[in-house]
């Protein structure tokens, strides 16, 4: 029973498509509620009935309101639509798209343009077939194409026309006032560049010594290395020597860029990093944590390109190239039960005050609604000292300097909020 | 390190393979119409060889060939009219001649072959079949622009962004150059069937009339011959 019933299913679905007609292309034309739909055809007889087209259409589209149907008797009784009329006859194919289906003659170029929000049907006898074309004001070529199987009866016709080009959602019809507005309003892909956009923001991040796409052994060394006895290290030519290189990376952006091509960011970065000491050495016993905070300050030089994706949408690409200080703060404690350090701890390692270093990268703003920002940025930064200065007579003696060149790569996310002037 | 010489290698691949395709503009010359299927022969006219003839480099040839120069582009072209409408005859014996002004009447228009090729040409109306006589010839082969000059080519003549560009003085000459424009019009469905830009380069050492006829009749041939590729069977 249940094989029977959808054998009956799938016959009567059958049927249903055989008596659909057939679209040949759709570049999907607004179908207003309410419409005026002007029947235009090169036969001297109508397929269909005009008040009869207008009850099937809202018998298969209830959405469509009070649709009007008349004979299009201005294009009619003009030579030059006639003539395309009948050419459009001739030439609709299933193999040939809009770009062939083209109105050349200007005087009815120009009329198409003058359709307003009026929905031109186009229908012409084809033997078995009739041809369907919807033409409306945007475009010179028909919007749609198609035919539907004749029959004699106009009202199953009509019904079938119905179906096949006005089964799609509707859309209110604008009011003249509201049309003549939307002609006067700018495109929405037209927009100046604003003089000047700026910004602020906060971004998380994540940094490492490791540079992706760089071999391993460039960054081992000091990754690897460990301090032992609070002091002692491979070399201490990198930071990363001392302490740990991949952590969490906080950092908060203020910049600006003059029309959309260059710009200026000031950012703070901020991350905590630990001490790599040695746990096989027992000197450690009493320490209780040993960090240091990272705190850098930069300015960024940006070279920026904007694409207005859509109307609330911009995505602005971007290089940059600065500079930044960075501080390394000590935050570093003993165990609560020990009294007196040891003397490796009152002599262990010490960064310098601060060190200063440059920043490459790149990245994208998509700036949603104008205002609204996410941020990527990605790029390498490093802090050095300068190493090559003149030797003292106590040199020697002098400690040595840690952290001659210490770089990284970290990527970052951000919120942004964005203003135009 | 296996892999980064694997990448280098796919690099230089694709640079060579840009070159050889080369990245620089590639031209369509020809354009067929969808139900473009049969090539027609018996039943093709031609029109637009009265006024599509155009002699550049006029001084030129007028010194080498020994004509008046005030007649030299009313002669030649003359010449190179009835060569090419002779060796069309040849091809296509039924072929009929229809005056430029069966379709010169038309507006002008230019039709899109390639990204940056456009032909002009007049091209009868949508829905109006152009009459020769009493009845409508089936096919129609308008000649719109048949340049005859030496050492020209097509994309100067039809690539937009170079028409405006200016070429140097020239004092000698390798190439008797032939550059043309057509389209096979559909005359009962007002179609443009095929329509294509041509270029013929005929080596000359010493210019003579023969080697215009030459040249002209090798035009003709491929008009024939692209007709032939151009249909979709």
């Amino acid at each position: 029973m249940k094989h029977i019933s959808f054998a009956i299913l799938l016959v009567v679905g059958l049927a249903a498509h055989a008596l659909a007609g057939d679209i040949y292309f759709n570049k999907h034309p607004v179908l207003w509620e309410n419409p005026d739909i002007l029947i235009w055809t090169p036969d001297a007889e109508l397929p269909i009935d005009p008040k009869e087209l207008c009850l099937s259409l809202k018998r298969v589209n209830s959405g469509i309101g009070e649709p009007k149907c008349r004979i299009f008797g201005e294009w009619e009784r003009d030579s030059i639509a006639m003539h395309y009329a009948n050419w459009l006859k001739k030439n609709i194919d299933p193999k040939l798209g809009e770009e062939y289906l083209h109105i050349r003659h200007p005087a009815l170029m120009a009329k198409v343009q003058s359709i307003e929000d009026n929905i031109v049907l186009y229908l012409a006898d084809n033997g078995n077939k009739v041809s369907v074309a919807i033409f409306d004001e945007t475009s010179t070529n028909p919007k749609v194409v198609g035919t539907v199987t004749k029959t004699n009866d106009k009202i199953a016709l009509g019904d079938e026309i119905a179906d096949t080009f006005f089964s799609g959602k509707t859309k209110r019809r604008l009011s003249k006032e509201e049309r003549q507005k939307l002609l006067d309003e700018p495109d929405e892909f037209y927009q100046e560049v604003p003089a000047f956009r700026a910004w602020a923001g906060v971004s998380i991040g994540y940094s490492q010594a490791h540079i992706p796409l760089t071999p391993d052994d460039w960054t081992e060394s000091h990754t690897k290395s460990k301090v032992r006895n609070y002091r002692v290290t491979k070399d201490s030519v990198s930071l990363w020597n001392f302490i740990e290189d991949d952590d969490p990376l906080l950092s908060v952006h203020v910049g600006g860029i003059w029309y959309g091509f260059i710009g200026l960011e000031l950012i703070y970065r901020f991350a905590k990093h630990k001490v790599k000491t040695d746990e096989r050495d027992s000197v450690y016993e009493e320490l209780d944590h040993w960090n240091f905070y990272q705190h850098e300050v930069g300015l960024n030089a940006m070279f920026a390109r904007s694409y207005a994706i859509k109307k609330w949408l911009d995505i602005d690409l971007f290089a940059f190239l600065g500079f930044q200080y960075s501080f390394y703060v000590e935050d570093i404690a003993l165990k609560e039960e020990v009294e007196k350090p040891s003397k490796a701890y009152n002599v262990r390692i010490r960064f310098e005050e601060a060190y200063k270093g440059g920043l490459i990268g790149g990245g994208a703003q998509f700036v949603f609604f104008k205002h609204y920002g996410i941020a990527l940025r990605t790029g390498i930064s490093s802090r050095g000292r300068d190493m090559y200065v003149d030797p003292t007579p106590d040199a020697a003696a002098a400690p040595s300097i840690i952290g001659g060149s210490t770089i990284d790569w970290f990527a970052s996310v951000g919120l942004e909020y964005h203003w135009s002037l | 390190m296996e892999g980064s010489a694997l990448f280098k290698r796919l690099a230089i691949v694709c640079a060579i393979a840009c070159i050889l395709t080369g990245c620089g503009p590639s031209y369509r010359w020809s354009k067929s119409h969808p139900l473009y299927k049969q090539v027609p022969y018996s039943t093709l006219s031609i029109t637009g060889t009265e006024n599509a003839f155009i002699l550049t480099r006029s001084k030129w040839f007028a010194k080498k060939l020994d004509i008046d120069p005030l007649k030299v582009q009313e002669e030649a072209t003359k010449f190179c009219r009835q060569a090419f409408l002779d060796e069309m005859k040849r091809a296509y014996p039924a072929l009929k001649q229809l005056p430029d002004s069966a379709v010169t009447r038309f507006p002008e228009e230019s039709q899109k072959i390639d990204d940056r090729v456009f032909i002009k040409g007049h091209f009868p109306e949508q829905g109006v079949s152009v009459m020769d006589g009493g009845s409508a010839p089936p096919y129609i082969l308008i000649l719109h622009e048949f340049i005859i000059g030496t050492d020209i080519n097509r994309e100067v003549f039809y690539d937009y962004e170079l028409i405006r560009q200016e070429s140097a003085e020239k004092k000698t000459s390798n190439n008797l150059s032939i550059v043309l424009s057509y389209t096979l019009w559909d005359n009962e469905n007002q179609r443009p069937l095929f329509s294509a830009v041509d270029e013929v380069q005929h080596p000359i050492t010493k210019i003579t009339k023969d080697d215009l006829r030459v040249a002209v009749a090798e035009a003709a041939k491929k008009i024939r011959i692209n007709l032939y590729e151009g249909a979709n069977r």
